[in-house]
């Protein structure tokens, strides 16, 4: 069985949610009341491949919301007690969706492996950040050519070069795609250095020199939100894949020649029968989902138990490759920009 | 320059993900603060003793099994003694008595009544997971005595719970209403006794959201191995946040 634990995007829509799903005792509730709630397997689900391989799954809500990002406690509650119902379940292979994986990530979280009495087995989880960094790159490079945007001639801006994310897609471009020019973006320059070492090339840049120069610009960060993007002053055409969660950057630039596409997102081949999805904001949400998620069915449908996307900084090519594989084979495939033809005529 | 790697994130309060300070066990605040908890501790795990004896009256083929189960409660009660001795703390138990009894009367005019559903809810499930999930809490903040001895207690409290949920679940489809009549009553009183104790257990550095979770999970796994399905769990849970 595989397992996603998820959370809404924002603590209007969990409520609405909640009710609709019949937890009306924490729909009602105030934020604290949604501080105190213990995460729920709202979800049982089963999933068929094109080869007719039959998976079950479950969705776990974690009663996590964004407005809770600033009580740290409670943040690590939420995603530690999240892994611990997976555990409970019996879920072999689980990821984190959202929020939960930046949380464990960023509060180190491998430091609490005792939850009560259950100690978490760290093979269970994933953070799917594998497929996740396979779906960008490849979301690049099947929408770029359709904007005329050759990458054998372009320079592509990683903003976020260093995350776990970022750096596998800086990997893959500079190794995989003959990308003219890397530019890489990060908040911090020894990383950034490390990583240009790594790939024995790359340019490093502040984001606002960067965006001037970019044909294609790979969001792998949070943004701020009192970030501004001045759409003037970027190349025509730019393709912008938002890669960061969560994914605002189409309300942050517009403008003639700027197309903005859904990073890290993929649909599968068929309906699925479940609801949970809705509530990621998906245009499809019975097929559409995020890629860490879909690591998860991935895993599980290749009999694949293991903490395939731990840590950081352990995406290599050859992992990338193998999930990739498997993402097509399993009857997935990458979100690409709306209308094909209409953005090549654009 | 703006942007990166989810700079919302980063504003945390213990950026190495400890569980942060412990407190000043020998504080005067401190102790005053322990001199209820443990009292409460300490009676919660006589009148325990106590209500395991009482249903065992109810279900004479179990007394054995029951005055078991009773005696280690006193096993308990003796440890969480030592654990007030051992910080120089006297146990205010006129306190203590108090918060129990309204709990310890509705327990008491169940037993008149011979209502073992409302007896067993309320001992080996509510009391229970409300030990379980504050004990849980209690050992990550602790002094390493204390911490020893509710580590220990913890183990054996899993035991009582699972008797409960155990007779519910054989019994389940002729105890359900009474179940649920008897959450609906007794629920809101745990939710209040921890009101009532939110200030002093902050003090032992035990936050009321997190005992509230704690123990919304417990009484949540409890219900589900009984076999009570989601949304009825949910139902119930109703209880204790209205």
């Amino acid at each position: 069985m595989f397992g996603l634990i998820g959370h809404s995007t924002s603590f209007k829509d969990a409520r609405l949610k909640a009710m609709e799903l019949g937890y009306d005792h924490i729909a009602e509730g105030d934020l604290d009341v949604w501080c105190s709630a213990p995460p729920q397997l709202v979800e049982h689900v089963e999933v068929v491949s094109p080869s007719g391989k039959s998976i079950e799954g479950a969705y776990i809500d974690s009663c996590f919301v964004p407005e809770m990002l600033g009580r740290f406690k409670t943040a690590r509650r939420k995603v530690l007690n999240a892994m611990e119902l997976a555990q409970k379940k019996g879920i072999n292979i689980t990821a984190l969706g959202g929020f939960t994986s930046i949380i464990f990530e960023n509060f180190n979280l491998l430091q609490h492996q005792h939850v009560r009495n259950t100690t978490l087995q760290w093979e269970r989880f994933t953070t799917g950040n594998t497929h996740t960094a396979w779906v960008i790159s490849r979301q690049l490079e099947i929408n770029a050519p359709v904007l005329g945007i050759d990458l054998k001639k372009a320079k592509v801006a990683v903003v976020g070069a260093t995350g776990d994310i970022g750096s596998a897609v800086c990997r893959w471009l500079s190794s995989r795609t003959g990308v003219a020019e890397l530019l890489l973006v990060a908040r911090q320059e020894k990383p950034l250095l490390d990583l240009q070492n790594e790939l024995g090339g790359g340019r490093i840049l502040n984001l606002e020199d960067a965006l001037v120069e970019a044909d294609a610009v790979v969001w792998v960060a949070s943004m701020p939100r009192t970030l501004q993007i001045d759409s003037s002053k970027l190349r025509n055409p730019c393709l912008m894949i938002d890669g960061g969660y969560p994914k605002n950057l189409d309300g942050k630039v517009s403008g003639k020649g700027v197309h903005v596409l859904k990073g890290g997102i993929v649909e599968f081949f068929r309906d699925i029968g479940w609801s949970m999805m809705e509530i990621a904001e998906m245009e499809k949400p019975q097929r559409q989902m995020f890629a860490c998620f879909a690591e998860a069915m991935i895993l599980e449908f290749e009999g694949c138990h293991t903490n395939f996307s731990w840590g950081r900084n352990n995406i290599t090519l050859e992992k990338m490759e193998f999930i990739g594989e498997a993402s097509v084979r399993h009857g997935f495939s990458t979100l690409n920009l709306k209308n094909l033809l209409q953005a090549a005529a654009a | 320059m703006p942007t990166l790697e989810a700079p919302d994130v980063a504003m945390i309060d213990y950026p190495d993900g400890s569980f942060g300070a412990l407190p000043d066990f020998a504080a005067d605040s401190y102790k005053d603060a322990y001199s209820r908890i443990n009292a409460i501790v300490i009676e919660g795990e006589k009148e325990a003793y106590d209500n395991y004896m009482a249903i065992g009256t109810l279900i004479p083929e179990e007394a054995e099994q029951l005055e078991k189960l009773g005696k280690m409660e006193l096993k308990h009660m003796k440890g969480f003694t030592a654990c007030g001795k051992n910080l120089g703390v006297k146990a205010d138990m006129p306190f203590a008595k108090k918060f129990f009894a309204p709990l310890h009367n509705n327990f008491q005019k169940a037993l008149t009544n011979g209502n073992l559903t409302t007896c067993l809810l309320i001992q080996a499930i509510l009391i229970e997971a409300f030990a379980i999930s504050a004990y849980h809490v209690y050992i990550r903040v602790a002094d390493p005595f204390a911490k020893k001895i509710t580590e220990g207690v913890v183990k054996d409290e899993y035991l009582h719970l699972n008797y409960g949920q155990q007779w519910l679940k054989a019994n389940l489809a002729k105890c359900k209403e009474e179940l649920m009549k008897a959450n609906k009553i007794n629920l809101p009183l745990i939710r209040s006794m921890l009101d009532q104790v939110a200030e002093d257990a902050s003090v032992l550095h035990m936050d009321k959201e997190e005992l509230m979770e704690e123990f919304m999970i417990a009484y949540q796994d409890s219900l589900t191995e009984i076999g009570l399905e989601n949304r009825e769990i949910a139902r119930m849970a109703l209880a204790a946040v209205v």
